[in-house]
């Protein structure tokens, strides 16, 4: 808990409280109430928002309703030490993916409480849905890097915390030091297609394409048992194996027998403490598109005017999180997107896209992926 | 238009290559001079050329009619016959090498495929007439942002020689069609511009003895010094809002040694007004709620940076039209384009040079103002970083016919050399 200060202790209380009821279900009036509060309070204690507030012209006292409250882009943590707290109080950091020549976003946090609290109703609901409820294990290939090896990485943290809390005794994760273990990963599909064990199987998206590609150059095809399922998450970051997702999985259907109406795309970043997932194994008889927990809210803003896109249009996605207690609860991403109904979809961008001129982009030269930045999360180096 | 399926594109190949064994049995002079009338028509602001880029062509490419009106008046100003037979004078000694009749010779390759990219039309025209000069007929696959500019080019040409015009014929498909693609680079000589990952595809496909004439995207700045004109941030602002900074040629930041009149924060000021001033005269056109929300982060972030106590400044017109960030250092950032800029503090030449270090490769050109006594040392040390073009403010789009571009020239990287030793005349 983040102890010291009363006032974010008690905000962390009842943040707590709302991710830990069983059926955790919206309510907009304890929304509103939480953000305002949340608001005032990082507005009072982290000097840089205060400021970026401030010359908007918009201070606790002016905003009424969380739709006011600033969002603040994620290439601001890149930059500077968004925090509420004191740094001596800090007991992680969480990093965006970079190279050398890119500086990387940071989260810093006095508490894991709320991260942990928030994943995992959301990863049960929308990813586990019809697999027991707490306590019951799942097999659960994880194609990501362990925490032990990447402890900036929140995807990773986020995948041992659920390998800990559902994942059964074969359960694991099969990137070891940048490599991605196929031998070990296929030995385990092919275990769980003998034995009926369904599977639920996580991973980038780019390490999705190196089993595919694994197993399609040596002619394997693994019908997963029913029940199995897929959940996918991050771009490809300018890698040469970008594809669109549609081919994504229609590729995973045919290697390994796990149709689309059974993968889940779960968007999330470094700077957020929620995630949010397609909606298809949860409400499968409707379209699909990315749900969050309660305790968040999506809006989706016209760039041009900065007010909220009319229904259906596209816009800038920005996510107001309530578990970011202890950073700035208010983000802009770098992502586009669209409202649908209850929930919102992600723009990608087109792969192979031509630019319109024959200028580029500076960050194009310089870090050769800033085309996409669809999510930056410190792992999956995979080559 | 040619079709789009490869049997097609492979016919018009073969057609190409009749059309342009009949034009090099004419004297290379005769080409020259249809190729000068072609430019007269194109630096006519009344004719039908000029009417088409700011009409159909403007509304294909998304810029406003003025912007477009601007940028061709100022484009073309220089681009005469005389500025051709320059440009061959000083590539290849003179005309007389395309006849046959100098000691160095040179030809054109028996049929030329230019892939276009981006959207600007002068780029395109030059593209096109530069195999031609050499007598060599050309196949040009039109870029998706621009369908206009490549068939005014032929339009214009046929109608200066029939001849010749039949040297040139256009193909539209997408880039992802692979098999057109193939299509195109069996010509024996391919040009193609695009992004490196484009010009890397390319290049594994087109192997000796085909030659592969590749140019990469390419980005310029702004270097100013304390005296410099008064004028300076009007005339780079015109540089900035042509072709809404889409351009190889836009500057993208500006870097100012100035400590003595306000450094970057003044000079951005002044920047803005005048950035403000031609969205009035020059008003920048329609962009993808993509390149919108690229400007929009990048705002935001500038004002995080300010709200973290940095010094950096904010300027921005209405929606995304235009933006100018007074930095705090000179660190390079992402250049969202469509008329946003960044203005950098360095500390002297050297300091410019460190600031462009990182971006060496991908250097096209340089605007500079001011400099004094110093501007040896500055375009020095700017060629030595690989700047293909130093200009003055003002200047930028306005490249003569001549600018050696990627710093290989025009005819030369499409030509054959062929030297001849005074001794053969002497037998």
């Amino acid at each position: 808990m983040s102890g010291a200060d009363p006032a974010r202790s008690e905000l962390d209380r009842r943040i707590l409280a709302w991710m830990g009821e069983p059926e955790a279900a919206e309510d907009e009036a304890r929304f509103e109430d939480l953000a305002l509060q949340l608001f005032a309070h990082q507005f009072a204690r982290c000097e840089p928002f205060a400021r970026f507030c401030r010359a908007r012209g918009l201070t606790p006292r002016d905003v009424e309703t969380w739709r006011e409250i600033p969002p603040v882009p994620t290439g601001a943590f890149k930059e500077m030490a968004l925090r509420c707290f004191p740094a001596e109080r800090e007991c992680h950091l969480f990093r965006t993916s970079g190279t050398s020549t890119r500086r990387r976003g940071e989260l810093h946090l006095d508490t894991l409480a709320l991260y942990e609290a928030s994943l995992l109703p959301s990863f049960e609901r929308h990813v586990l849905p019809d697999l027991g409820g707490p306590g019951q294990r799942v097999r659960m290939l994880i194609l990501a890097s362990s925490a032990l090896e990447a402890p900036d990485s929140s995807l990773s943290h986020m995948f041992g915390l659920v390998l800990e809390r559902r994942g059964d005794p074969e359960s694991g994760f099969l990137v070891e030091a940048g490599e991605l273990r196929t031998g070990h990963l296929l030995d385990g599909l092919e275990q769980a297609e003998t034995s009926g064990v369904a599977v639920v199987l996580c991973g980038t998206a780019l390490a999705l394409v190196h089993l595919l590609e694994a197993m399609e150059s040596a002619e394997r095809r693994i019908a997963l048992p029913e029940g199995s399922r897929v959940m996918e998450t991050g771009g490809f970051k300018g890698s040469s194996r970008e594809l669109p997702r549609d081919t994504l999985y229609q590729r995973l259907h045919r290697s390994l027998g796990v149709p689309p109406s059974r993968i889940v795309n779960q968007y999330g970043m470094t700077e957020l403490g929620s995630q949010f997932y397609d909606s298809v194994l949860r409400f499968p008889a409707t379209p699909r598109r990315k749900l969050g927990p309660p305790w968040t809210r999506v809006r989706i803003i016209d760039p041009e005017s900065g007010d909220e896109a009319r229904d259906g249009d596209i816009g800038v996605v920005t996510v107001l999180d309530l578990a970011n207690t202890g950073s700035v609860l208010s983000i802009q991403t770098a992502d586009l997107g669209r409202a649908l109904g209850d929930g919102f979809e992600v723009i990608g961008r087109e792969p192979g896209a031509e630019d319109r001129g024959c200028s580029i982009a500076a960050d194009e030269m310089l870090q050769g992926d800033a085309a996409s930045e669809t999510r930056e999360r410190g792992d999956h180096h995979l080559p | 238009m040619s079709g789009t399926s490869p049997q097609e594109i492979r016919a018009a190949l073969q057609r190409l290559r009749g059309a342009g064994h009949r034009l090099r049995r004419r004297p290379a002079r005769e080409t020259l001079d249809a190729l000068g009338s072609v430019l007269e028509s194109w630096r006519e602001p009344d004719s039908p050329v000029r009417r088409a880029l700011r009409t159909e062509y403007a509304d294909a490419a998304g810029f406003s009619p003025a912007m477009v009106e601007a940028g061709m008046a100022r484009a073309l100003a220089e681009w005469t016959e005389d500025a051709l037979r320059s440009l061959l004078d000083r590539e290849l000694g003179g005309i007389e090498a395309l006849e046959g009749s100098a000691p160095r010779n040179a030809s054109g390759f028996e049929v030329t495929s230019v892939l276009l990219a981006g959207s600007l039309p002068s780029p395109t025209l030059l593209g096109l007439l530069a195999p031609l000069l050499l007598r060599s007929p050309v196949l040009a696959k039109t870029s998706a942002h621009d369908p206009v500019t490549a068939g005014l080019v032929a339009d214009s040409v046929a109608a200066a020689d029939p001849e010749l015009g039949a040297c040139i014929e256009m193909t539209r498909f997408t880039g992802s069609d692979r098999e057109c693609v193939e299509a195109l680079l069996g010509a024996d000589c391919v040009v193609a511009s695009g992004s490196d990952q484009t010009i890397a595809s390319i290049a594994a496909r087109v192997q000796p003895p085909r030659r592969l004439v590749s140019y990469g995207h390419r980005l310029s700045v702004a270097a100013v010094a304390a005296d410099r004109p008064v004028d300076s941030a009007v005339r780079l602002a015109e540089d900035i809002a042509l072709w809404d900074q889409l351009g190889c040629l836009s500057p993208l930041a500006v870097f100012l040694t100035d400590r003595d009149r306000g450094g970057a924060p003044a000079f951005a000021a002044e920047l803005a007004k005048a950035l403000a001033d031609l969205e009035e005269r020059w008003p920048r056109g329609p962009i993808s709620p993509r390149a919108s929300a690229a400007i929009k982060r990048e705002r935001d972030e500038a004002e995080m940076r300010a709200a973290s106590g940095a010094p950096v400044h904010l300027h921005r017109g209405a929606g995304s039209s235009w933006t100018v960030v007074a930095e705090a250092d000179s660190r390079i950032r992402p250049a969202p384009l469509h008329r946003f800029v960044r203005v950098h503090p360095v500390a002297g030449v050297a300091g410019l040079v460190e600031a462009l270090t990182p971006v060496k490769h991908h250097l096209a050109s340089v605007g500079v103002g001011g400099f004094g006594d110093r501007r040896r040392e500055m375009t020095g040390a700017l060629s030595q970083l690989g700047v293909s073009r130093i200009c003055s403010l003002g200047t930028m789009q306005a490249p003569p016919l001549s600018w050696c571009h990627d710093g290989r020239g025009v005819l030369l990287p499409l030509a054959r050399l062929s030297d001849v030793d005074g001794a053969v005349f002497e037998l």
